[in-house]
């Protein structure tokens, strides 16, 4: 199962991002298969089967950030994490966060849900019908180099302040990154599993439901983890500039009130977001196809 | 209707096939001239070196492929395309990975044309029946890559069997497994396809193999094939007694038949290497 060489960089990219979730997970299992039931110490079990090395790298980012900012000593330009910490207990104290963050979690998920129900069948037509992609292929080379942020303007004349705008970068992003891994996904299909399939008298539709659809299914849950990806990091841009409310929105709203430890805040919502999402969609992946790893290939 | 008797179960007459590469244009000649009749209830190997196009008479007899020219007949009828008449089991398997071995096993059955006078029920319970026949009980809802290469023979066996072919096609089905579970599987292969049965009632098996002694063990008659172009250098006929165990293999004919083969495609392999 061979990505596509724009959505394999794009991996890369992805998992460059997620790196420290990636390595977390893996010397978790070594912990576990190691150490096992067994409680050496007298440790307690469950104690010895948490793996803590994210929380050391963790530790280490917040010593590194305070060492700077006593350094820089300039409270606007970079708080301590302690002054972060405490802006944070208060916004979310205020119910601003949920506030904030609600708003944005839920324009991602209709935003996802448009791009799935646009790219996905499309991506089946063109992965299936070469007359197809040939008449649609050309448009979208063209338009898949442009950066979702830079139709954030003209989307600013179209359509306004609101819900519309931010929801129209991320499917703009989403898209993409779903329609070349469904392409991908039809396209690498191996045709000995189609063979077999004819010579078991099975006919077309059924094959392309039983065997073109699940073997394409690990491509094209690596293109949502991609999705994902692209469009959380771009609704910060668009909520900046296009929403009036949103985790986005919120951080313009402190920078221009010039309070930095409630933009470092909502800095903060985001990653933690982005990496729990991100945890949750690996597992996802595992759930749906457990016959691949997370770069979609089979074992 | 006599005549009927003795049509052979298939038959390939002057089968020619070549591929052209889509960019050069250039010709390749697989299979030249290759002619042959196989009965019903025969057990026939088709061994050679690699180029010969045994997998292309394979694909030929199965329908995925069309020969460029010549005859392939099923008893007197030409074939047009797969069918589930015709059962294939692939080198690698070809197995579903989202599908669990019994998913697997009764895919044609479910999906496909064996299954579709069938309940639901009567579907489950052929499954479970080829289940037993390969000896996977107890495995049924494990998916292809927690199984062993063996394990995994033996499920693409089985779902080849649970579609009722009354062709068998086998496309070196051993040639990933390691040489003792070879040997193990080739003398249960025998059992399922049938030794003790009588030869109305055997499934006709074409069986490709690179393995010399795999055929001797294995078929009635050997096809010796030549390659550059694929075309039939000779057909042994291995009249060993059956039913067959480990060792008729001590047996001097055993050898002699194995000699006898090598002798026919050393020089090509031996070309293969230089």
């Amino acid at each position: 199962m061979s990505a596509t060489p724009s959505a394999s960089a794009a991996l890369k990219m992805d998992q460059a991002t997620t790196d420290v979730g990636g390595g977390a997970a893996q010397t978790g299992d070594r912990a576990r298969s190691g150490r096992g039931a067994a409680s050496p110490g007298g440790v307690p079990g469950w104690l010895a089967r948490i793996d803590f090395t994210p929380l050391r790298s963790f530790a280490i980012l917040l010593l590194v950030w305070q060492g700077v900012a006593v350094w820089t000593a300039s409270p606007i330009q970079l708080p301590t994490p302690l002054r972060v910490g405490a802006a944070f207990l208060d916004l979310a104290a205020e119910g601003e966060i949920t506030e904030h963050a609600l708003v944005s979690v839920t324009r991602l998920v209709v935003s996802l849900a448009i791009a799935v129900v646009l790219a996905v069948p499309l991506g089946f037509l063109m992965g299936l019908n070469r007359k197809i992609d040939a008449f649609v292929d050309p448009l979208i080379e063209l338009l898949r180099p442009i950066s979702g942020i830079a139709w954030i303007p003209l989307a600013l004349f179209i359509f306004g302040i609101g819900d519309v705008l931010p929801v129209f970068i991320m499917v703009y992003v989403a898209f993409f990154a779903l329609l070349l891994n469904t392409i991908s996904g039809v396209r690498s299909v191996d045709p000995k599993l189609i063979a077999a399939a004819r010579t078991m008298g099975v006919a077309r539709p059924m094959i392309l439901a039983k065997v073109v659809a699940p073997a394409a299914l690990p491509a094209i849950v690596v293109g949502f983890r991609l999705a994902f990806a692209g469009a959380w990091a771009a609704i910060v841009a668009a909520e900046l500039i296009g929403a009036p409310n949103g985790l986005g929105f919120a951080i313009e709203w402190y920078r221009e009130l010039l309070m930095s430890p409630k933009v470092f805040a909502f800095i903060l919502v985001i990653a933690v977001i982005g990496y729990v999402c991100d945890l949750g969609l690996r597992a996802l992946q595992r759930r749906l196809t457990p016959w691949v790893d997370e770069a979609g290939h089979s074992s | 209707m006599n005549g009927a008797v003795n049509r052979p179960k298939l038959r390939l007459q002057g089968v020619t096939k070549a591929f052209v590469a889509p960019r050069t244009g250039h010709r390749t000649l697989a299979l030249a001239d290759v002619s042959l009749d196989i009965d019903q209830g025969e057990f026939v190997c088709i061994v050679g070196p690699s180029g010969c196009g045994k997998s292309t008479i394979l694909n030929i007899v199965a329908g995925l492929d069309a020969p460029t020219a010549g005859i392939v007949e099923k008893d007197g009828a030409p074939i047009a395309g797969p069918g589930p008449d015709r059962g294939v089991m692939f080198q690698d398997y070809a197995l579903y990975p989202w599908q669990t071995v019994q998913g697997n096993i009764g895919f044609g059955l479910n999906y496909g044309a064996p299954g579709k006078s069938m309940s639901q029920a009567e579907r489950d319970a052929r499954v479970a029946e080829f289940v037993k026949l390969v000896s996977l009980t107890g495995s049924e809802s494990k998916y292809p890559h927690q199984l062993s290469g063996g394990m995994r023979q033996r499920v693409a066996l089985a779902r080849l069997l649970a579609n009722g072919p009354d062709i068998l096609l086998l496309d070196e089905p051993l040639g990933a497994l390691d040489a003792q579970t070879r040997i193990i599987l080739q003398a249960e292969l025998l059992r399922i396809w049938g030794e003790t049965a009588p030869r109305e009632q055997r499934k006709t098996t074409v069986f490709i193999t690179h393995d010399i002694e795999e055929a001797v063990f294995l078929a009635d008659r050997v096809v010796v094939m030549s390659s550059h172009p694929g075309r039939v250098r000779d057909i042994l006929t291995i009249d060993l007694p059956r039913p067959r165990d480990e060792s008729i293999r001590a047996d001097p004919r055993f050898g002699h038949f194995a000699d006898e083969i090598w002798r026919l495609i050393r020089d090509q392999a031996l070309q293969a290497i230089a």
